[in-house]
């Protein structure tokens, strides 16, 4: 009888704790979710607006932006986050190395721009890129080109320039998580894999890549969430042109919802096609670990 | 079965010298052991020898070829670490393969050295499991295993033992022993545990900092030491030693601090002049019921082990005398106590820390 009554006491007490928390989880995830998702079935404009069931999906399969903004996305997202993934890895094992001198300065250097205000390096880099901007002056100057390359007017080059930038701002944050890791791994076995006359590439891909296999599952589902939600690379440099070459589906949505004539359910369906692209690819990358695993 | 040579072989790192300039002559098929307290170059000489660390001057010769700037996969060399240092994410059997992948060795041939080092350290069962399923003395056993299928020249040991515990150690020493006879090849073992270096190796070096303190077998280590520190290193409990002065006559020595207590020098001993200071060694286990000379000692403290007893004991609150007694269970902390020993069993030391012989 005392027993359960203590029981009960430590459960009010434990859900007293968490009940502030909750609340705030509450009002400010779950109900926008849920509220995003009961959006996501109204049709019409503005605050005008009446429940259309798979009406925006119809829509959504007939809409040449969309269908635009999601191959964009996704070409950014098959690009981008394995050269970001491995850049990162092989930054990480550089600077791991003890012999390499002044590796605090590039560590520093390296994980620099991702903690740069995201406005300050987006106008460095339009300009940068512009016609007459620096990396056209060096290319030309360096007789690399002969012509002024179209970083911001051209459709494939523009995607080249969002690449590039992404890549420069999250590589050293991803390097950092494969650093700590590195760090961690007893050095010996390193020191073994000498002595047994392991090539230094093999040890990478043998070696290092299989132990680090988590942070990077791990680092591979940031990245991926990240780009999946690309918006604001996109959006203060090319502003996702030109015409829409770098519409990415966050921007899209930012376009639906405050640029156009506002469509919030229509844009809410949108944003859950970013979270069931997510879901998916997520499962995906963890079964494909799984998987590695049994079979290794 | 390679022997090998160093010759004024010496390591710095930036400024600072940890490698004296070390000779060592090591034959082929032989069991040596470094020891020395922590520091003093144990570790890095072997890396040295191993090719994980450059040499800075001297010359490394193993079986016959200069090996200083040789790759470490090239010497005929196999490590095994103190953390084992196995690859976490592959099975045992992985983990034993894995050199001989790079080798050229064909996939078969590979499997039945594998199997053939698994049957010497009792490893089949567990063959598809990972390190981190394995016990230490599991793991131990695959480390060494991995070394094994190398089929190297000379096999290196950085403390195997000091991550088990007691019991497992013994076993495994055994182990490593038996392995010394079977493969019969030339092995280099680190440690800092004496118990380990006098039962395993054919010939001791005994390190100290950054230099070599004296190289010889484990007894004559213990029987003739060459200075104080050998002498205080090898052996458990440690050499007892005592401060004394050459008598007048020159034929004994007294020993100040414990009444003027007179040991005749012995007719081996060379005679050091009339004064001089001289430090007298004698070990616990060398005092004896009926030995000629006596040292009148009150008892600090007892530790009885069964067998032994170890009796801590003073003279006048002076230092601490251990003596080990088979007959002293009765003795209790405060009473008197008569240690006795014979001259001829006593080393003495001088001034320098050299051996007075
Ligand atoms: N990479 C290094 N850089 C600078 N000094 C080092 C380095 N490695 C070792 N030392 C120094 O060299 C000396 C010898 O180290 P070593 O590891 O060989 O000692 P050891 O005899 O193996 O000791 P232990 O019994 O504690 O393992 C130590 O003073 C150590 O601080
Ligand atoms: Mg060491």
């Amino acid at each position: 009888m005392a027993q359960t009554r203590f029981d009960r006491n430590a459960q009010l007490n434990g859900w007293a704790f968490i009940m502030p928390a909750m609340m705030l989880i509450g009002i400010f995830m779950v109900y926008p979710i849920l509220w995003s998702l009961w959006m996501s079935f109204q049709v019409g404009r503005g605050t005008n607006f009446k429940f259309g069931g798979l009406a925006n999906v119809e829509r959504l399969l007939n809409d040449p932006v969309f269908l635009r903004a999601l191959t964009n996305t996704c070409i950014f997202f098959i690009v981008q986050v394995p050269i970001m993934i491995i850049l990162a890895l092989l930054f990480a094992v550089a600077l791991n190395d003890s012999t390499l001198r002044f590796r605090g300065l590039f560590r520093t250097a390296i994980f620099l721009p991702c903690v740069t205000s995201l406005v300050a390096y987006s106008v460095l880099f339009k300009s940068m890129f512009s016609g007459d901007g620096v990396v056209n002056n060096v290319l030309l100057a360096t007789h690399l080109v002969n012509d002024p390359i179209p970083w911001l007017t051209d459709p494939f080059w523009a995607k080249i320039v969002i690449i590039l930038a992404i890549t420069w701002r999250w590589t050293g944050y991803n390097m950092i998580f494969y650093l700590a890791a590195l760090q961690n791994v007893d050095k010996s076995i390193y020191e073994a894999a000498r002595i047994d006359g392991v090539p230094a590439w093999a040890r990478f891909t043998q070696i290092t890549i299989p132990m680090l296999k988590p942070v990077i599952l791990f680092t591979t589902i940031i990245s991926t969430i990240g780009t999946l939600q690309l918006f604001d690379e996109v959006n203060n440099i090319t502003q996702g042109g030109p015409g829409d070459a770098t519409l990415t589906l966050s921007l899209y949505i930012y376009n639906l919802t405050f640029r156009f004539m506002p469509s919030f359910g229509y844009s809410a369906t949108v944003s859950y096609v970013i979270v069931i692209m997510v879901a998916i690819l997520s499962i995906a990358q963890f079964m494909i670990a799984r998987d590695r695993r049994r079979t290794a | 079965m390679s022997g090998l040579k160093l010759r004024g072989v010496r390591k710095s790192f930036g400024s600072v010298e940890v490698i004296r300039g070390i000779d060592l002559d090591i034959e082929p098929n032989e069991f040596v052991v470094f020891v020395g307290p922590s520091g003093c170059g144990k570790s890095t000489l072997l890396r040295m020898i191993a090719g994980l660390e450059g040499i800075t001057e001297g010359e490394l010769d193993i079986g016959g070829t200069r090996m200083n700037d040789v790759d470490p996969s090239k010497r005929g060399i196999a490590m095994v670490f103190q953390t084992y240092a196995l690859y976490p994410h592959m099975s045992v059997r992985q983990n034993m393969g894995f050199a001989l992948k790079f080798a050229g060795v064909a996939k078969d041939e590979i499997d039945r050295q594998v199997d053939e080092a698994a049957r010497i350290l009792e490893l089949a069962p567990l063959m598809h499991r990972r390190p981190g399923e394995l016990s230490g003395g599991q793991r131990q056993r695959v480390a060494i295993g991995r070394a094994i299928v190398r089929h190297p020249e000379v096999f290196l040991f950085d403390e195997p033992l000091s991550n088990l515990d007691a019991e497992l150690r013994v076993h495994m020493r055994i182990e490593i022993a038996r392995l010394h006879k079977e493969l019969a090849t030339t092995i280099i073992y680190v440690t800092h545990d004496q118990v380990e270096a006098m039962t395993l190796a054919d010939k001791i070096v005994v390190m100290r900092d950054g230099s070599v303190a004296q190289v010889g077998s484990p007894l004559t280590l213990y029987d003739d030491p060459d200075n104080l520190f050998v002498a205080g290193f090898i052996g458990s409990p440690k050499m007892n030693f005592l401060k004394g002065v050459v008598a007048e006559s020159g034929a004994d020595v007294r020993l100040p601090e414990y009444g003027d207590q007179i040991i005749p020098l012995h007719d081996s001993v060379a005679r050091p002049a009339a004064g001089t200071d001289v430090t007298v060694g004698i070990r616990p286990e060398q005092f004896e019921p009926d030995g000629r000379t006596k040292l009148d000692l009150k008892i600090e403290m007892i530790e009885h082990l069964g067998g032994e007893t170890y009796v801590y004991a003073s003279h006048n609150d002076g230092e601490v005398i251990t003596v080990a007694a088979r007959d002293a269970r009765a003795v209790k902390p405060g009473q008197n106590f008569v240690a006795r020993f014979n001259p001829t069993s006593v080393l003495l030391f001088g001034t320098d820390g050299n051996r007075i012989r």
